[in-house]
Order: structure tokens, then sequence, then C-alpha cells
């Protein structure tokens, strides 16, 4: 056998568990996702082939479209809200303060705690009779207690609130990661050049933290589109359908109304969602990379 | 002494130090309510204002008696560990193989493991079920970890790969010289080089599993092989929102040893990000 024959064969061999597994656990059943939504299946009769109906149903569920709605609310938010706060606060936490590590290991810190724990604790102190409502009446903010959970109005308004608490620290340490690899002599160049602590923000920090902005990103659309826990465990989806998320919705049209094929169309319409959100992201983000 | 005229120059630091403390403070205070609340008194549980006397241990003895914590402790430490373990085992040989062999058919496979990134487990998650149940997996661990380490494959190999790009060729040469086979090689001399993306993974993976509540919510119904989320939501749903005490005292005693994981190794996890992922 040739050196290079030899080696090709290594390869396969190193390489071919890795593919099994995800042949098996992740291509397959994506694979065989896109053929089911094509069909109305219950699990216990053979599937039917149905065409586009699943699709053509999707859009005229009042609840899949309210579910579709918040989950890109939650999406936009997390960029547009808690991506500028996370970099804000990576930008102090990187400053050399005594109690830096102490800082940095508090605001990560809910990212530790599980979202299961996390819905438990945020679900009793936004109770009627919970923490803050009790807090605002002794502040005499009597006109703000409501039944945060409770109002279609609020409740997800809240819940958005409660993922940027939580997501807050993750995008926070990535900035961190990448502010510690921009180099130092970049800012001392752009001092001698006369850049005052503004533009050297907007020169030298900016287009470096490009490679992390995209990650941060990527997560929160991946984490915002994935929501399931908090609406599954505070709210159940509700007050009405006011709380669901695309992923609840999927969940409870496949094992509550074992409707699993329709279930599955709205599976695949999450996919093309994050699919589409991602790759224009890439797209701005590469000119991006490229113009500085 | 140095050190602190630097920071008597500089007054608005501390300023900005003391502002960032309150901050955490508040931030943290769901976190410190949550312990607080497990430790009162069934009197003083619907007071959220009131601060504890004393610390009452008997929602953690109520929870311990209805929930087989130690069991649920158990499985989710087998389910973590057994698919990051699979999954280093796996994603380490791939991705050196796709850094170090330039042929047509490992770019391929390359592309192939990183289009996953964006197909979400959702969407697989009935074929997976009817899977689980062909095979005779549902409602066992194994069934778990392979689920976990294979979703986690597309990030891992990308990761492992960058990383192998850092290990220089003469390594393996003089192993090869050495009488080593490409195997032993990989696993006696590259892959110890390869430590720092290993711990990062660790640490990017380890919190997502031992969380996880949807993947156990599907396939691991049977409760002795419940995982700790699970028994906090099953727990939930059978004493309906009355008894909040046992419930935050179970939330407690599930997120204790992550928290304790990660204080001991948040610097190392500062590092291995800087080095290994946005570098990539």
């Amino acid at each position: 056998m040739k050196a290079s024959t030899r080696e090709w064969w290594t390869g396969f061999w190193f390489i071919l568990p890795a593919t099994v597994l995800f042949s098996a656990f992740v291509f397959y059943p994506f694979v065989s996702s896109i053929y089911y939504s094509f069909t109305e299946w219950d699990s216990i009769r053979p599937a039917k082939f149905i065409g586009w109906d699943n699709y053509a149903f999707l859009l005229e569920d009042s609840k899949m479209l309210q579910a579709a709605k918040n989950t890109i609310l939650i999406t936009v938010f997390g960029i547009v809200v808690q991506n500028p706060l996370s970099l804000l606060l990576a930008i102090l936490l990187n400053r050399s303060f005594r109690t830096k590590i102490l800082l940095r290991v508090a605001f990560y810190l809910p990212v530790v705690v599980s979202l299961v724990v996390t819905s438990i604790v945020w679900g009793h102190i936004l109770q009627y009779e919970g923490l803050l409502n009790g807090f605002l009446e002794r502040m005499g903010l009597h006109s703000w207690v409501r039944d945060w959970l409770g109002d279609t109005r609020s409740v997800f308004p809240t819940i958005i609130a409660l993922t940027q608490w939580q997501g807050l620290g993750y995008c926070a340490v990535i900035y961190l990661a990448g502010l510690q690899t921009i180099p130092q002599d970049l800012y001392e160049a752009a001092k001698m050049d006369g850049a005052k602590a503004l533009n050297r923000f907007r020169h030298v920090t900016l287009p470096m933290l490009m490679p992390a902005t995209t990650i941060v990103v990527f997560m929160t659309i991946v984490g915002g589109l994935k929501m399931f826990d908090i609406p599954y465990i505070m709210t159940g989806g509700g007050p009405g359908s006011a709380s669901y998320t695309l992923t609840l919705a999927i969940y409870n049209a496949a094992f509550r109304e074992n409707t699993y094929g329709y279930a599955i169309s709205g599976g695949i319409v999450l996919m093309i969602f994050i699919m589409i959100v991602t790759l224009i992201q890439l797209k701005i983000m590469r000119r991006k990379e490229v113009e500085m | 002494m140095n050190k602190r005229s630097a920071k008597r120059k500089n007054p608005t630091g501390i300023t900005l130090e003391i502002i960032l403390i309150i901050a955490a403070f508040l931030f943290l205070y769901p976190i410190f309510y949550l312990i607080l609340t497990s430790f009162k008194s069934p009197a003083q549980i619907n007071q959220p204002l009131a601060m504890p006397d004393s610390l009452y241990w008997g929602h953690y003895e109520k929870a311990i008696e209805k929930v087989n914590v130690l069991l649920g402790l158990f499985n989710t430490s087998v389910i973590s560990v057994g698919s990051i373990g699979l999954l280093v085992i796996i994603s380490s040989m791939a991705g050196y193989v796709i850094a170090r062999i330039p042929r047509r058919f490992f770019q391929f496979l390359f592309f192939f493991f990183i289009s996953g990134m964006v197909i979400p487990l959702q969407t697989g998650m009935i074929p997976i079920f009817k899977m689980g149940v062909a095979l005779h997996l549902i409602d066992t661990r194994t069934f778990m970890i392979l689920l976990y380490a294979a979703g986690a494959l597309p990030m891992a190999i990308f990761m492992y790969s960058g990383f192998t790009k850092s290990i220089p060729r003469e390594i393996e040469e003089s192993a090869a010289m050495d009488g080593y086979g490409k195997f032993r090689a990989f696993w006696l001399i590259i892959f110890p080089l390869m430590l720092p993306a290993t711990g990062t993974l660790i640490m990017l993976n380890i919190y997502g599993i031992w969380n996880d509540l949807f993947g156990p919510l599907l396939y691991l119904k049977d409760p002795s092989k419940m995982t700790l989320m699970s028994q906090i939501v099953q727990f939930k749903a059978n004493h309906q929102s009355i008894d909040y005490g046992p419930i935050f005292a179970l939330c407690v005693m599930a997120t204790l040893p992550l928290v304790v994981l990660f204080i001991f190794t948040q610097k190392y996890m500062m590092k291995g990000l800087v080095a290994g992922a946005i570098k990539g």
C-alpha cells in the first residue's frame, strides 16, 4: 500500500465513530423529519402523504403564529438589548478592579443555574403575592403592581426580561475573551496617533471584536429559537397562547395532540428560520470583518 | 504600595467598582432568594420580604424523603460524564484527521458536520423518539449519552480541528520514528497536547447537559432513570405550587454541584475560551 493510501485509511478509521454517531442521531432524524412533515401521522397508524397541507395549516394556526412572533421577539431582543449590554459589561469587567474575579463569577452565575431552577425561582418572585409586587408596594409604586405572568400583555415581556438576565453573563464572558485577544500595542499606536477613547473603541475595539460578536449573535439566535423550559414551567404557554414559543408549540402538537406530522412541519420551519437568520448574520458579519 | 498609589490617582475606578458591586448584588439577588427561601420556616415562606431568623432544614428533609435525590444525582452525573467522555474521544480523533489530512473526503465530512450546527435537536425529536423505541433505547441513560454526544459533535470537531493546526507536525514525525503507530501516537502524544481545547469543550458543554430538561422529558420517563431536572419538574407537577419549600430545597441541591464546579474552574474557563473558542 502507498503511504498516502495508508494515511487515508487511518483517517477513515479515526473519523468513522463520529460520522456514524452524527449520521444516526442528527442527520438521519433530520432527513426523515423532512419526509414526515409532508404526512399526516399519529405514530400509531402509518403515515399518510398529504403534500403541503401541514405547512398550509401552520399559517392558519393562531397558536403557531403567536409562537413564531414570540420566538422572533426573544431573538431580536437578545441581539438589540442583551448584546450591547453584555459588551458594556465585558468592557467594565476587563478593567483591573480588586474584586475583578468575584465580579466575573457573580455575573456569570445565572448561566450556571439551570433554566428549570431559574423558572421556578422567578415564578415565585413574580407571583401576585410575590417578592416583586411586595417590593413595589413597599416603595409606594402601587400602579406598577400586576399579575406579571397572568396578564396577556405583561407575560411575554416578563419572560424576555428573564432570558436577558439569564444569558447576559454568557455573552459578556465571550466578549471578555475577545477583548483579551486584542494586542495592547494597537491601543498604544492609536493613542500615539492622538485617538480619543471613543475613537479607539470604534476603530480598534469594535473591529477586533467582530469574531466574538459573531459567536455571541449566533448563540443568542440559537438559544432564543430553542426557548422551551421557561414558558413550559412558568406559564405552560399561557395565558391563552400569549407566551407560546415555537419549541413549546411543537412539543405540545406532538406529545399532547399526537399530530406528529404537523408538529414536525413546525420543527422544519423553526430550522429554516435558524438557517436564514444565521446566513444573513454571517453575511453581514463577514462584510464588516472585511471592511475594518 | 505601588498599586495603592495608582488606585488613588484614579478615583473614578473605585466609584465604578462600587457601582458594579451593587449591580452584581442586585443581579444575583434571585439566587440569594432561592437559597434564603429554602431555609425559611413554613410560617415565613409566603412572606417574600422577610428574612429567616434561623436555619430551617425541614424543606430539605421533606425533599429528600419524597425524592430520591441521590439517584437523580447519580443519573445526571453518569449522563454528563458519559456523554462528554464519548464526545471528547470521538471528536478529537475526527477533528485531528480533518486538520491533518487534506483529502477531499475529509473536507467533505467537515462541512457535513458543520452543517449540523444549525439543525436544532427539536426538529428531529420525533424520528429520534421512534428510533429509540425501535432500538429499545428509550428510558436508558445510554440513549441520552449518545444523543448529547451527537448533538455537540459539530462544535467540538470545529474546535479540535482548529486547535490541531497549532500543534507542530514534527511531533508526529518523531513519534513515528520512535515506532509509534498512528493510534498510539495520537492518544499518547497528540491528545495530551490538546488539553486546553478539551478543557474548553468540557466547560462549554457540561452545564447544558446537566441542566437539560427537554431530552429527559422526552426520552427518560422511568422514575429510576430521571435526572435532577426532570425530578424537580415532576415533583413540582405532583405538588402544584402549594409547597414551594421542598421544591426550592431540591433546586438548591440540584444546582450546588455545578456552582462548586464553576467556582473552581472559572479561571481555567476564561483561559480556555481565549485560547480555544475565539481564535477557533
